[in-house]
């Protein structure tokens, strides 16, 4: 009889089913000869070793789903897999029983989860929300009136949240302004930092051995995710450290600026400006990215200092000058 | 959570599986509609995965196929005549997963991104929703921070009137404009690339508007209930249709700079060089955009756009006693 080709969803679901309902686990075999997906191509001939594969990647396939399955080795032999058994414990699987929702945190919820613009986490956000509306939860109201978005547009974003996940050191080409070329890095990343509506990665410089924030946009090229791991505990209060670490800078970076009442310029610095005896002072976490707003300000801003930052706002001004002479203007 | 039109991969069928089976055990019955509509599926979709479920069960066993006990089923009779699927035998999976490591970091960055809206702020809900998806996550999700945002008066003021559903009058300053009294109907805040923007139907233009929070100032709340509550709010930073049009060309990697001033439409790439049709109000506010570019962005057409870009550089760069070489100027 020839075997009817069973979709790997349902494989890999039977699977599921099959893991959960085993308290002492199943053999690889068992699981082969037994479970519908396997079953049918073991009997068309399809060789073991081939079935063991699907198997193996299946098993990582369903991890990345958030499936646990555990591998009950040989209890004398850690390390020889041939007799291992394969179970999924419910307890890690079910999310804990103590863990309520109410409709009012349901509304807070749907609201987080709708922020993402990027496609894939939006169906994470989505998926998450769903989790908990299967309980049986139905929500207030929504909360209406309130349109908060999130852009995750770095292509350097997605392997990077993959590498902190499972703490993998990654490299990748980073592009300083002022540099003329983009120099290597190594990090272990630890956080992906949301900050002035800029994705930044917060982790250790390997070469340095220190803690560093990277700007995504200042990736060139691709972030690649090395299979050098690292020790998780790294992780634990990065994303606090990073936000002190931006703290820290800004309190220390100041700039002081002169501008026009009653401009753009005066409206959009003085939210975050305090005053000063000579106009205000800005705090500034990056100075390359302060200087692009303040040229955007035209003859609106003037920086009085610092000179780095008055230096960058000429170079600026002084290359749209010269992106929009005409020919016929004389030089 | 609208239907969508990308095919599911097999991992997104039995994520959508491991979710579905509690979601029907604790709901009872539920319309095919209803149920396509929670998990973003068409209604055709969800019912070929529902005819699916019924191949699901425990492995048989030793070559023996499963007895009618061990697999799903359903009321097959509702589903075909009424459209309403029940789950009338279940073998496992009875219980909600726990959230994945990308459920949990997409919803907890959402938490982070909603606490600023003061609709969720006076809720007090955020610290505990947050302790509850890390406790509830399969893996520590990697962490992604989002940075908090002040919420001043004006934001304040004016998410009581989206609130309370009254009107709002303040004095709105456009760049390159006088201040003007402008009252609004609330209707929707945006925040989005840490900005607020206010979306409403602004009682002098009679239409939707947009108006930028930070140029907002000295907000106060009428009691007029809003009338245009119920309006569809514009396209964010949709052109208007006496726009000018201005032409500009660009570095491809600058491109995403521009944000959403660029449609797709509207540009095409030669080698590496983007030509842009940008639409704005005012022609010549494309000074501020090709400013904060530094010279990365070159105006092109209409020469009034690219006059005023290049007199707004050169007025800055004035302040610096640096002018323009090519223009006289008498002291």
């Amino acid at each position: 009889m020839m075997a009817a080709r069973i979709p790997a969803e349902e494989r890999l679901t039977n699977l599921v089913v099959a893991l959960m309902a085993t308290e002492i686990g199943l053999t690889k075999q068992q699981i082969l000869d037994n479970v519908s997906g396997y079953r049918q191509r073991a009997d068309a001939g399809t060789r073991t070793d081939a079935l063991e594969k699907m198997f193996e990647r299946d098993k990582d396939e369903l991890r990345t789903l958030g499936v646990p399955i555990e591998t009950i080795g040989d209890p004398s032999d850690p390390n020889d897999l041939r007799e291992a058994r394969y179970r999924i414990p419910q307890a890690e699987y079910d999310l804990p029983a103590d863990i309520e929702f109410s409709p009012a945190e349901l509304a807070v919820l749907r609201l987080a989860g709708s922020v993402w613009s990027a496609e894939s986490v939006s169906a994470d956000a989505q998926s998450g929300v769903r989790k908990i509306r299967a309980l049986g939860i139905d929500g207030d109201e929504p909360i209406i009136g309130f349109a908060p978005r999130i852009t995750a547009r770095d292509p350097g974003f997605a392997p990077l949240q993959e590498a902190i996940e499972k703490s993998r050191v990654v490299e990748f080409d980073y592009l300083k302004p002022g540099e003329d070329a983009p120099r290597r890095r190594r990090i272990r990343p630890l956080a992906l930092v949301d900050y002035e509506a800029r994705w930044h990665v917060f982790g250790v410089d390997v070469d340095i051995d220190a803690e560093r924030m990277f700007l995504l946009s200042r990736v060139a090229g691709e972030v690649a995710v090395t299979g050098e791991g690292f020790d998780p505990e790294l992780r634990e209060g990065a994303g606090d450290r990073a936000l002190a670490g931006l703290d820290r800078v800004a309190a220390s970076n100041s700039a002081l600026l002169e501008v026009t009442p009653g401009t753009e310029a005066a409206l959009r610095l003085g939210r975050r400006a305090t005053a000063a005896p000579q106009g205000i002072h800005v705090p500034f976490v990056d100075l390359h990215i302060l200087a692009d707003e303040l040229a955007s300000y035209g003859p609106e801003v003037r920086v009085v200092e610092p000179e780095p930052l008055r230096r960058a706002v000429i170079e600026r001004l002084s290359a749209v000058l010269e992106a929009h002479r005409d020919p016929e203007e004389a030089r | 959570m609208s239907a969508q039109s990308k095919p599911l991969l097999a991992a997104d069928r039995v994520r959508l599986y491991l979710t579905l089976v509690p979601y029907l055990l604790e709901h009872g019955q539920v319309s095919l509609a209803e149920a396509a509509e929670e998990f973003g599926v068409t209604p055709e979709e969800m019912r070929s995965m529902v005819e699916k479920l019924t191949v699901i069960g425990l492995p048989g066993d030793s070559g023996y196929w499963q007895q009618p006990q061990e697999m799903f089923d359903i009321n097959w009779d509702l589903l075909d005549e009424d459209d309403v699927i029940e789950i009338t035998n279940d073998v496992a999976l009875r219980r909600v997963p726990r959230f994945t490591a990308r459920e949990a970091a997409a919803l907890l960055a959402g938490l982070q991104m909603v606490a600023a809206v003061p609709a969720v702020s006076d809720s007090g809900l955020i610290a505990g929703l947050i302790s509850k998806l890390s406790r509830g996550a399969a893996d520590a999700p990697a962490e992604v921070v989002v940075a908090p945002t002040a919420v001043d008066d004006v934001r304040q003021v004016v998410a009581r009137g989206v609130q309370e559903g009254v009107a709002v009058s303040f004095t709105y300053q456009a760049p390159d404009a006088a201040p003007m009294t402008r009252t609004v109907d609330p209707v929707q805040i945006l925040i989005t690339n840490a900005q607020w923007y206010l979306q409403g139907w602004c009682h002098m233009r009679q239409a939707m508007r947009t108006f930028h929070l930070d140029r907002v100032s000295d907000p106060r709340l009428t009691d007029i209930p809003i009338e245009h509550g119920d309006d569809s709010v514009p396209e964010a930073f949709a052109a208007a249709a006496n726009d000018g049009e201005v032409s500009v060309q660009l570095p491809l990697r600058l491109a995403p700079l521009l944000g959403s001033f660029l449609s797709a439409a509207d540009m095409r790439t030669v080698d590496g060089l983007v030509h842009a049709r940008l639409h704005l109000a005012d022609p010549r506010g494309i000074k501020r955009i090709a400013a904060k570019l530094g010279g990365g962005l070159e105006v092109v057409e209409p020469a009034i756009a690219r006059t005023a870009t290049r007199e707004w550089a050169a007025a800055g760069l004035a302040l610096y006693h640096q002018p323009d070489p090519s223009v006289r100027t008498v002291d």
